[in-house]
């Protein structure tokens, strides 16, 4: 089942009377179940791609189908991971938590209990009070997640999500993200990443869209068949980084 | 003052224009010297202090309360929609550099005739010039705040769907607080300054009742009173010293929390310098509960529907009465243009032909009192950041020092000068002085705190001396400080030239020729519509155009030329 559905979706900004042009007519699918990531040069439009995905921003012309029905606003089915966190430093960690499940009007006592149990998923009980000031990078990213697994939702885009955390910390997280994302207790089971490591695409993905700059373009659309768990001196591996490499450049 | 602003080039000129014009059609000095005929004066005595303290922390809080009210919208405006902030930020601008202070008397008019010659419109009149010095650099504080939100932070909460209620509650106004706060402490200072000037030039030639520590200041030295004078001094400054201790303090402990990041350095600096709360955290505890409790029984997310629909159907009645708002603007500002033409038409009087060197002598004053200023200040500072403790308490004495209204020093500082030292020459020198060295020793400090200490210390690694390391990076780092701080002091002194170059004391006037005198006297003493029209109009010019062509562009060279870092 087709779960989202980019249709000639084009985007340009307008700066000083100019119009410059960021993504030019991208039609995909993202199908349920899948883990798909965005990759490609930095400036080439792909957290605008997610960003016109969650709704944050619309598409200049082209249209966004959720569940077949065109997107008007921000899509509550769906929640985001921020590369900076985007934790609101003046909460808690659990009412950072809270903040999606207190717009959806949930009573108290049911939200405070739904952010206990994704702080505990994501390794952070214990922390219910802590300000995101005082947490690590890597902790604060754990926050981030909870916060968007609390709302429940359907879909998850994750923008650059390991970008701002040192290598073992993102090697770490990344595992915990496959591992929740194959969680079948967990509503979430479609997932949108952006990223610019390639290596980091192949060995998360079912699937990479590759984009090119100048204006964004869907380059390639690769299914990455290697099995799972992976790794990165799995046979096949690097022959997939380099072919994705390639249509980069 | 730094980002650049598409603003449209003649919305200054025309704001200002408008607020002359305004002012042209409510001047009639006449008529408030004759409401002022009738007041029966009470002299004030030792009893009346806690009252007058009163009525002034009233008259503060009141204003205080409208200001962040006004600064709310029009910073949120600003930040929210691009063509309001083209509007809104030269307009603020004006309102800034703009001195309230000689539209005093027309403020006092205007009220009188709308709400009738009572307490009440004198009231309303001083609150509402409190209000013209305390909401400008708010309603920034408040843009700067909004538009400072990162993008990231932004887009989290929208895509976690937090709107409306929840939005203002968890992300707008948490990070307009710190910015906020630390201008609230610099537009309460400004408006001590303000409530005492209000309180004094009431009491000038033309007497109304405004009981108020600034009214009992001036009475009391107007008659020779010393002790009551001293007495008033002592109150108002306990005042200030006990807000700042158990109300300002706190708070900015308290604020840290709203900020994005925090500086290790600054930090360590405060706690060294913390005095214990005063019971102020006690005493918001209970109320803190009840509003967490109120807050968790809103239905937050209806509300926001009903609040959506609300703005929709505003928006939408806005569209139907754009034109005949923008109709009944331009009909006023017809109007306005009208009376003031005709304010400039009548005969002239003779005085007239001094307001250029009126305005001449003014400026010399100002000038001269800067000089004094930056001669003792600027080898302070240099001394400060040598001797990083002689700093912090320079820094204290710099706060104390600014946060004392030197409007309240003036009938002192007459008391004390007038007949001896050359005169009435030097007294407006030192009254514009007092007004104008704390701007410039805070920001020059700052400027100080804010050199790197490695780049310092490569310096001397170097083998440069002292004073070798002062002309080459102290200095230099501190010119931006130096310019910020410049243009408040002018600002500021440009406002205090109206109570310092006319003064009644011991029912004698004393005065020097300046725009400030020409103001008071077509005020208060031959009541000329003309003249005060004439001045108003000369001063509000030359301080606006002033601050376009000096203070603004020294201010983009400077920051163009000597930022430390990126």
């Amino acid at each position: 089942m087709r779960v989202l559905q980019l249709r000639h979706v084009s985007k340009s900004f307008v700066d000083r009377g100019r119009s410059i042009p960021v993504l030019d007519d991208i039609t995909a699918q993202i199908p349920e179940r899948q883990f798909v990531c965005i990759v490609g040069p930095s400036g080439c439009g792909k957290s605008t791609l997610l960003r016109i995905m969650m709704g944050l921003t619309p598409p200049t012309s082209g249209e966004v189908l959720y569940q077949d029905r065109p997107l008007d606003g921000v899509n509550l089915k769906a929640a985001m991971v921020f590369q900076s966190f985007a934790l609101l430093p003046w909460l808690t960690v659990q009412a950072n938590v809270e903040l999606g499940l207190k717009a959806r009007d949930l009573r108290e006592e049911d939200s405070r209990k739904r952010a206990a149990f994704y702080l505990d998923k994501v390794g952070l009980d214990g922390y219910e009070e802590a300000y995101p000031t005082e947490l690590s990078g890597g902790m604060k990213q754990r926050a981030g997640l909870a916060r968007a697994l609390a709302v429940e939702p359907e879909l998850l885009f994750m923008d650059e999500p390991f970008a701002g955390l040192d290598a073992l910390t993102s090697a770490n997280l990344r595992e915990e993200v496959l591992t929740l994302w194959s969680d079948q207790a967990l509503p979430v089971n479609t997932v949108v990443m952006v990223t610019h490591i390639i290596e980091e695409a192949v060995l998360m993905a079912d699937r990479v869209l590759v984009l090119n700059s100048h204006p964004g373009r869907l380059a390639a659309d690769l299914e990455v068949q290697l099995p799972r768990p992976r790794n990165k001196r799995d046979e096949g591996f690097d022959a997939l980084v380099d072919s994705i490499f390639e249509k980069i450049v | 003052m730094t980002e650049e602003r598409s603003s449209p080039r003649w919305l200054p000129i025309v704001a200002v224009g408008a607020a002359i014009a305004l002012a042209a059609m409510a001047l009639g000095p006449g008529r408030a010297l004759n409401f002022a005929r009738g007041v029966v004066l009470s002299e004030p005595s030792f009893r009346d202090l806690p009252a007058a303290a009163g009525w002034s922390l009233l008259r503060m809080t009141a204003s205080y309360l409208v200001s962040v009210v006004f600064a709310w919208a029009a910073g949120y405006a600003a930040a929210t929609r691009p063509r309001a902030a083209r509007v809104l930020l030269p307009l603020l601008d004006v309102g800034q550099s703009v001195p309230v202070l000689g539209f005093f008397p027309a403020a006092i008019y205007v009220f009188i005739t709308v709400l009738g010659g009572g307490r009440l419109s004198l009231e309303l009149a001083s609150i509402f010039l409190i209000f013209t010095s305390q909401a400008w650099n708010l309603a920034f504080a408040v843009y700067e705040g909004l538009s400072t939100i990162p993008h990231e932070t932004r887009a989290a909460a929208d895509s976690l769907g937090v709107r409306g209620l929840l939005r203002l509650r968890t992300l707008l106004l948490p990070a307009c607080i710190p910015a906020l706060l630390y201008n609230s402490i610099l537009s309460w200072a400004n408006g001590w300054y303000f409530l005492i000037a209000c309180e004094i030039i009431v009491t000038g030639k033309a007497e109304y009742n405004l009981p108020g520590l600034g009214s009992t200041l001036s009475r009391a030295l107007a008659r020779g009173d010393l002790r009551l004078a001293a007495g008033a001094l002592a109150v108002l400054i306990a005042i200030v010293v006990v807000l700042e201790l158990a109300v300002w303090r706190p708070l900015r402990v308290w604020s840290r929390r709203f900020r994005y990041d925090t500086q290790v350095g600054e930090e360590a600096e405060e706690t060294a310098l913390r005095i214990p709360d005063l019971g102020l955290p006690t005493l918001l505890r209970p109320l803190r509960r009840l509003g967490r409790g109120l807050w968790a029984r809103i239905p937050v997310a209806r509300i926001n529907r009903g609040a959506a629909a609300a703005a929709r159907a505003a928006l939408a009645a806005w569209r139907w009465l754009r034109w005949p708002a923008g109709l009944a603007l331009a009909a006023g500002l017809v109007l306005g243009v009208v009376s003031g033409a005709r304010a400039l038409a009548g005969p002239w009087p003779r005085e007239a032909g001094q307001l250029p060197l009126a305005l001449l002598l003014s400026f010399l004053r100002i000038a001269a009192a800067y000089v004094l200023a930056l001669a003792w200040i600027v080898p302070a500072t240099l001394w400060a950041s040598d001797h990083p403790r002689g700093a912090r308490a320079l820094s204290m004495v710099a706060q104390v020092g600014a946060s004392v209204p030197a409007t309240a020093f003036f009938p002192v500082l007459v008391a004390l000068l007038v007949n001896r030292f050359g005169g009435m020459e030097i007294i407006s020198i030192a009254l514009a002085l007092t007004g104008m060295q704390w701007y410039l020793l805070f920001n020059l400090l700052g400027g100080v705190q804010r050199v790197p200490r490695d780049l310092r210390e490569s310096l001397r690694a170097l083998g440069l001396s002292r004073g070798a390391i002062h002309r080459q990076l102290v200095l230099p780092a501190c010119m931006p400080s130096l310019v910020t701080g410049s243009v408040v002091a002018w600002g500021g002194t440009w406002n205090a030239l109206i109570l310092s170059e006319y003064v009644v004391y011991r029912g004698r006037t004393y005065e020097v020729l300046g725009i400030g005198q020409m103001l008071n006297r077509a005020t208060f003493q031959t009541g000329n519509r003309a003249l005060l029209f004439l001045s108003l109009t000369l001063l509000v010019v030359t301080v606006v155009e002033f601050n376009r062509l000096v203070w603004d562009r020294l201010y983009q060279a400077v920051n163009v030329r000597y930022r430390l870092g990126a």
